[in-house]
């Protein structure tokens, strides 16, 4: 498995430096010195802010290649519920499932049960809690690691329990390894992510413990496939009516945001998406309001999973055929409500360890120590121009006073206290000169 | 005796709704910044907001002192307003003396001061009526010491 320490690589052939990645960082993660992006660890969230801004093509997301999947013996797809708003009118969700098998899985795993169980667990979390609220759902990857990083008080707020692809990666492994008589490690549960942020929730989930799934592969990776196998085998697809294959509405509503609705109605509950809307909201918790909300279901991306960085089609489009699809549902229908009967009792939805705040390693030495440098930095950033144009490769003035005054900067690196810097991001960036 | 690492006072002004909040922020962010223990931090910005909140429904305007020691962190906000009658009563969850308009907006359903006591390692209530009140708020930074 290829040690992956964030969800997106930057290529620094293709990087120009153009800072657009480090002007939109939520966490301030990015610092470009010498006309490349590099990324503080610590710091980042995996939100994908910097793969989407990018003008020159230079982050891509660490999903695992097509070919490694091919490896293991059974390989099983477990998709995103967005794939199913990916395509257009005529491809129904049996065109998809088959199209997927038509790639090389052998089996294809949608989240219909999982969802359903995954909601019942939440509602009985929130029922039950005796602790400060709101609770804070933890099913996108970015928001986990965003309260783990600026909002540690928060971290017990988050609901531990397993998102519905972590079920199914356990579910599909245990079962298929029983069926064809092989062992776990040779079942591979591929998720097909709609976003890079699974991805670093499989190869480093935020728990610390070994995920359920095997990789993630993009939208991107089965698209052309299964477009291509839906037009060649159109009257098999067909008779795979949407109905009969999802079995209930919850699968297709978990990729939605406010698709917690119909779940919690009996409780206080907020949507909230976006990552910026998000940080506004955690702002007003750790002042202590919001206190009389039960849950807060949040999505890093604006409008939920179905605008998340690897997707094909608008979001508005896929929303609404979506919203379709759902509409077309049965809340459950017989066969998904025995399997929800059958499978809760026996089940644990819990994560395997505590989510706990990511230490910021930046901060050392006593109290006094830290006072001073804070202090050294205000007084480096009252003589800083105040302009934010981040030619120092930090951020803002701001960022900069602060790694100066931790030693990771120098006052030189601002163009208004330097002719060399100037200089230097002149062969950096007028090639032509 | 505790030595002073830092010090800063900030201004609130009464009625000012829309900018409530703005000084627990900023001891938020500072406290942040200095990587203080998140249950500590909490704790302070809680009875930041919360006394912020009563400047900005019951008085004209106040000061609040922020003050880190090796040890704790003081906070000391004194307001120019009606000042307490009876301080016992006020410390009471629920009671609360805030006008209808102010309960519509969602404020002050008396929960105020005891929240404050209850984030607070020591709390002390000084009070004048019709001059103003000044609250002496300390948390300390090692729990068990």
């Amino acid at each position: 498995m290829p040690e992956e320490s964030h969800s997106f690589i930057i290529d620094h052939d293709l990087c120009q430096g153009k800072l657009a990645c480090m002007r939109v960082c939520p966490t301030q993660a990015i610092r470009v010195k010498a006309g490349k992006a590099e990324v503080l660890s610590e710091l980042c969230i995996d939100c994908g802010s910097c793969l989407r801004a990018c003008p020159s093509g230079a982050i891509s997301a660490t999903t695992r290649p097509l070919k490694e999947v091919w490896d293991f013996k059974y390989k099983v797809a477990v998709p995103s519920p967005v794939l199913f708003g990916q395509f257009p009118p005529g491809v129904s969700p049996g065109h998809i499932i088959e199209g997927l098998k038509s790639l090389g899985f052998d089996s294809v795993w949608p989240l219909v049960v999982e969802a359903a169980l995954i909601n019942r667990a939440i509602r009985e979390y929130v029922g039950k809690w005796k602790g400060r609220f709101p609770l804070i759902s933890s099913a996108c990857p970015v928001i986990v690691r965003l309260v783990q990083v600026s909002y540690p008080g928060m971290v017990e707020q988050l609901i531990p329990i397993l998102p519905p692809r972590e079920l199914a990666g356990r579910q599909v492994k245990s079962r298929y390894s029983e069926k064809m008589g092989i062992s776990k490690d040779e079942v591979a549960a591929i998720y097909v992510t709609s976003c890079q942020a699974k991805t670093i929730s499989i190869f480093d989930p935020a728990e610390g413990v070994k995920s359920n799934l095997d990789g993630a592969i993009s939208f991107s990776d089965v698209y052309n496939g299964i477009l291509a196998a839906t037009y060649e085998n159109k009257e098999n697809g067909q008779k795979l009516l949407s109905k009969e294959l999802l079995h209930g509405k919850e699968m297709l509503q978990w990729s939605l945001s406010r698709g917690q609705r119909d779940n919690l109605h009996s409780y206080r509950y907020l949507s909230l998406s976006g990552l910026s809307n998000i940080i506004r909201v955690f702002d007003d918790i750790e002042k202590g309001k919001l206190r009389n909300i039960d849950f807060l279901e949040c999505y890093a991306c604006w409008a939920g999973c179905i605008n998340g960085n690897l997707t094909i089609d608008n979001f508005y489009v896929t929303g609404n055929k979506l919203h379709r699809l759902i509409a077309e549902l049965p809340e459950r229908d017989p066969w998904l409500e025995a399997e929800v009967e059958k499978r809760y009792p026996n089940e644990d939805f819990f994560i395997k360890a505590p989510l706990t705040s990511r230490p910021i390693k930046g901060d050392r030495g006593s109290l006094k120590e830290r006072i001073n440098r804070r202090q050294q930095a205000e007084t480096v950033l009252a003589a800083l121009p105040g302009l934010n144009c981040g030619l120092c490769g930090t951020p803002n003035c701001r960022t900069l006073a602060l790694d100066i005054a931790s030693g990771e900067a120098q006052k030189t690196d601002c163009i208004f206290f330097s002719k060399d810097r100037l200089d230097k991001l002149t062969t950096i960036y007028l090639k032509n000169k | 005796m505790a030595e002073e690492l830092l010090r800063k006072a900030f201004k609130i002004y009464g009625r000012n709704f829309d900018r409530a909040g703005e000084t627990s922020t900023e001891i938020k962010e500072i406290l942040k910044g200095l990587n203080i223990d998140s249950g500590i931090i909490r704790r302070t910005v809680v009875v930041a907001f919360e006394a912020e909140m009563n400047v900005v429904m019951y008085a004209k305007s106040a000061t609040l002192n922020f003050v880190i020691t090796d040890e704790e962190i003081d906070l000391e906000i004194a307001d120019k307003g009606p000042g307490i009658a009876d301080i016992e009563q006020a410390m009471e969850e629920g009671y609360s003396t805030a006008t209808d308009e102010m309960r519509e907006m969602g404020f002050g359903f008396g929960m105020g001061l005891p929240n404050i006591k209850k984030n607070a390692d020591q709390l002390k209530v000084e009070s004048s009526v019709g001059e103003g009140t000044t609250l002496s708020v300390r948390i300390r930074l090692n729990p068990n010491a």
